[in-house]
């Protein structure tokens, strides 16, 4: 009977086993004298162009040698980077794009390698956020790439159907929305295209109306999304998502892509990166346009999450110096001219012109630079809150409450 | 008997009774490089702070019980575990009942409905997870599924833009639907071949001497099935426990917070998106004893059955 037991034991175990084992996706190293460079899907459909020719540059500078550029996605790509570093042994990949609030955590790890600022284009004039996302300890991690800000991209005869032009102010756009929809009473028509759970289009309404995510008071973080202001923003963003937009109130910003619903003529305009004009379908590219989002004061821009992207090189690669060279390639003033064409804000102050992304950076809102902050983004506490507050599961107050509890712990972890 | 307990002799006084152990080594050897070895490590690895900093140095620093201590101490641990038994319970119940409903059905229909619907099972069982689950979601979508339009083309309601994942409850349901639905050929076809065995004689008799069709089942059919039962319910238990591709993947990423953590991801999101591969490694042993306490019973059944043959 004893020994039955332990027979039955031993065989559970080893079937249990098997549910403990995990597999990690390995990348594919091309053979022959290749560097890898992971960049985000963001290059793939907005400018594969300019990948192209810094890799053309790359490969006539270094006869013999090519860049095998294996696109990645947001979602998953620090999974995949942190299973090549615990891999080590330079089966990694050699170059690796960064979100500019990811780089913090990695680089205190220890898991890039140093660069040399004067090898790249412009270093002296990067853009001060970027510029400071790349570096730790007064050292060179990361190079700014390109950075973007949100505008609104929409369709121009639409807006002239309703009789409508660019509205000055929120209160306004939220009217427009309804004049918007009375004239396209499609099912499922947005007149202005918003996620429910799009973090960055929600905070800029809370930091519009004076509120924030979290701050530091004398080396403690404190949530704010339950101050006043922050409550008032939070309401403003329900009232116009609720006028303005028919999109899933628990379903990201990827899921679908704002702009394949804009293709299929289901969306009057849509808030995000300025890099969206790429995807609206042949159908609307003529009669698309952007404009910078308007605020609740009149005059005022609504203020728009600055993000960026740096390029690294980890400290597993076998070809460090190589995957610097492409890097200067991909930063160069040529390439980030090109990729500002694309819509995108390029590197450096000295390269900035008077695009509508341009100024819609004019005011601007970042995350809290915490070492942790990337754990609030991976554990969705805000978009969390979002679906809470977008379906009335939890009020307003309640939903900002809890969220605010929950960021204050986490970015307070050792 | 006899010719097996002659020839057992004579294995003994050639091999003294080092054959059987020779013959197992190879199976011992692969168990022990291909799970032995992992466990170890998985082990060393819980009793460690093991982070990004670590893993870039390849050394952890050991901190005794510390990460067992905080993962039991965890509020989210204990909810995400009553979620998950919960979760298992009605996949596996649900997976056993359709699952004995269909192979009962498969033994009463005409040779080409057989066919039909054996063919069907196949397809469902050959399609890759990751590929059932984007036709799934694809299905269930919330801008233009087929799901939404076809109940609201059948009058049963205004179903166009319903999110079928807007309450953890709707998205464990959507899940384990899916679930269920890819666990049904293989049970469905083990318990018809199962059914096969069941000897008709007796059946009839049992019809002859005035038992109801339930009964029969009941007394007959059922504990004849017992071992087919007790394995497919076991692994049923262990496979349902650990899912994670088909949660993770239908509801999403974006979507996945501490309200509706499975265990699997649970532990995939502590381990590895917090970079706590100590922690993780805690939570994935907690897990292993879970699951052994869970199914202990019927391996033992299983066991005893062997025996007793």
């Amino acid at each position: 009977m004893k020994r039955r037991s332990i027979v039955a034991l031993c065989v559970t175990a080893v079937l249990a086993a098997a549910i403990a084992a995990t597999t990690s996706g390995a990348t594919q190293k091309a053979t022959g004298n290749s560097i890898t460079v992971w960049l985000q899907t963001d290059a793939q459909s907005g400018w594969p162009d300019v990948v192209a020719a810094a890799n053309q540059k790359f490969q006539s500078d270094h006869p013999g040698w090519t860049a095998n550029v294996q696109y990645q996605s947001w979602g998953d790509h620090l999974q995949k980077l942190d299973a090549t570093l615990a891999a080590g042994g330079g089966n990694g990949p050699d170059v690796v794009e960064m979100g500019d609030t990811e780089t913090t955590k990695y680089m205190a790890a220890g898991a890039f390698a140093p660069l040399t600022k004067s090898q790249f284009d412009n270093s002296a004039t990067w853009l001060g956020s970027l510029a400071k996302s790349g570096t730790y300890s007064g050292k060179l991690y990361a190079v700014p790439y390109y950075a973007g800000s949100r505008v609104v991209t929409y369709r121009t005869d639409l807006f002239k159907k309703a009789g409508i032009k660019v509205p000055a102010t929120l209160a306004q756009y939220q009217a427009d929305a309804k004049k918007l929809l009375a004239k396209n009473n499609k099912k499922g028509f947005s007149p202005v295209y918003i996620a429910g759970t799009d973090w960055y289009v929600a905070m800029s309404f809370v930091f519009d109306y004076g509120g924030g995510i979290a701050t530091r008071v004398s080396g403690q973080w404190k949530g704010l999304l339950a101050s006043k202001n922050s409550i008032a923003g939070l309401t403003a963003y329900k009232n116009f998502f609720t006028a303005a937009s028919r999109a899933s109130k628990t379903t990201d910003e990827t899921h679908p892509n704002p702009y394949d619903v804009y293709a299929q003529g289901q969306v009057a305009s849509m808030l995000g990166p300025s890099w969206f004009s790429c995807c609206v379908g042949k159908k609307y590219t003529g009669s698309t346009a952007q404009f910078v989002m308007p605020g609740h004061v009149k005059g005022q821009a609504m203020p728009g999450f600055l993000g960026g992207s740096d390029l690294a090189v980890p400290v597993t690669s076998s070809n460090k110096a190589l995957a610097a060279d492409w890097i200067a390639d991909f930063t160069s003033t040529s390439s980030e001219r090109a990729l500002q064409k694309k819509g995108n804000i390029p590197n450096a102050t000295n390269l900035l012109g008077n695009t509508v992304n341009e100024r819609a950076a004019s005011r601007s809102w970042f995350v809290p630079t915490a070492k942790h902050w990337v754990d609030v983004e991976n554990g969705n506490i805000l978009r969390n809150m979002l679906a809470q507050i977008l379906t009335g599961k939890l009020s307003i107050k309640q939903a900002a409450q809890s969220a605010s509890d929950n960021i204050a712990s986490v970015l307070n972890q050792p | 008997m006899e010719t097996s307990r002659r020839r057992r002799r004579a294995w003994g006084r050639a091999g003294r009774g080092s054959v059987p152990y020779l013959l197992i080594a190879p199976v011992v050897a692969v168990i022990a490089v291909i799970l032995g070895y992992p466990l170890y490590y998985l082990v060393r690895i819980s009793l460690q702070q093991y982070g990004l900093f670590e893993l870039i140095q390849h050394k952890g620093i050991a901190i005794g019980l510390r990460n067992y201590h905080s993962v039991l101490h965890d509020q989210v641990f204990w909810h995400t575990l009553v979620r998950t038994v919960v979760f298992t319970a009605a996949n596996v119940s649900l997976t056993m009942v359709i699952g004995m409903l269909l192979a009962l059905l498969l033994t009463v229909v005409s040779a080409p409905v057989r066919v039909l619907l054996s063919s069907g099972l196949v397809l469902v069982w050959s399609m890759p997870v990751v590929v059932a689950v984007q036709v799934w979601y694809w299905m269930t979508n919330y801008e233009n599924g087929v799901l939404n339009y076809v109940l609201t083309k059948l009058g049963i309601g205004d179903y166009s833009q319903h999110d079928w994942y807007g309450t953890p409850f709707s998205q464990l349901s959507m899940v384990t639907l899916l679930i269920v639905w890819g666990a049904l050929p293989f049970v469905v076809i083990t318990l018809y071949a199962g059914l096969a065995q069941v000897p008709g004689d007796l059946l009839e008799a049992a019809a002859v001497d005035g038992a109801a069709p339930w009964r029969a089942f009941r007394d007959i059919t059922v504990p004849l099935l017992k071992p087919i039962l007790l394995i497919l319910t076991s692994l049923s238990i262990i496979w349902d426990f650990g899912v994670f591709t088909q949660p993770y993947l239908l509801i999403g990423q974006s979507k996945i917070t501490s309200g509706n953590y499975l265990m699997s991801i649970y532990l995939f999101e502590e381990g590895y998106f917090k970079t706590d591969y100590g922690r993780g490694a805690a939570i994935s042993l907690l897990m292993l004893v879970i699951v052994a306490v869970l199914s202990v019973v019927y391996v033992r059944r299983m066991v005893r059955i062997g025996v007793s043959e």
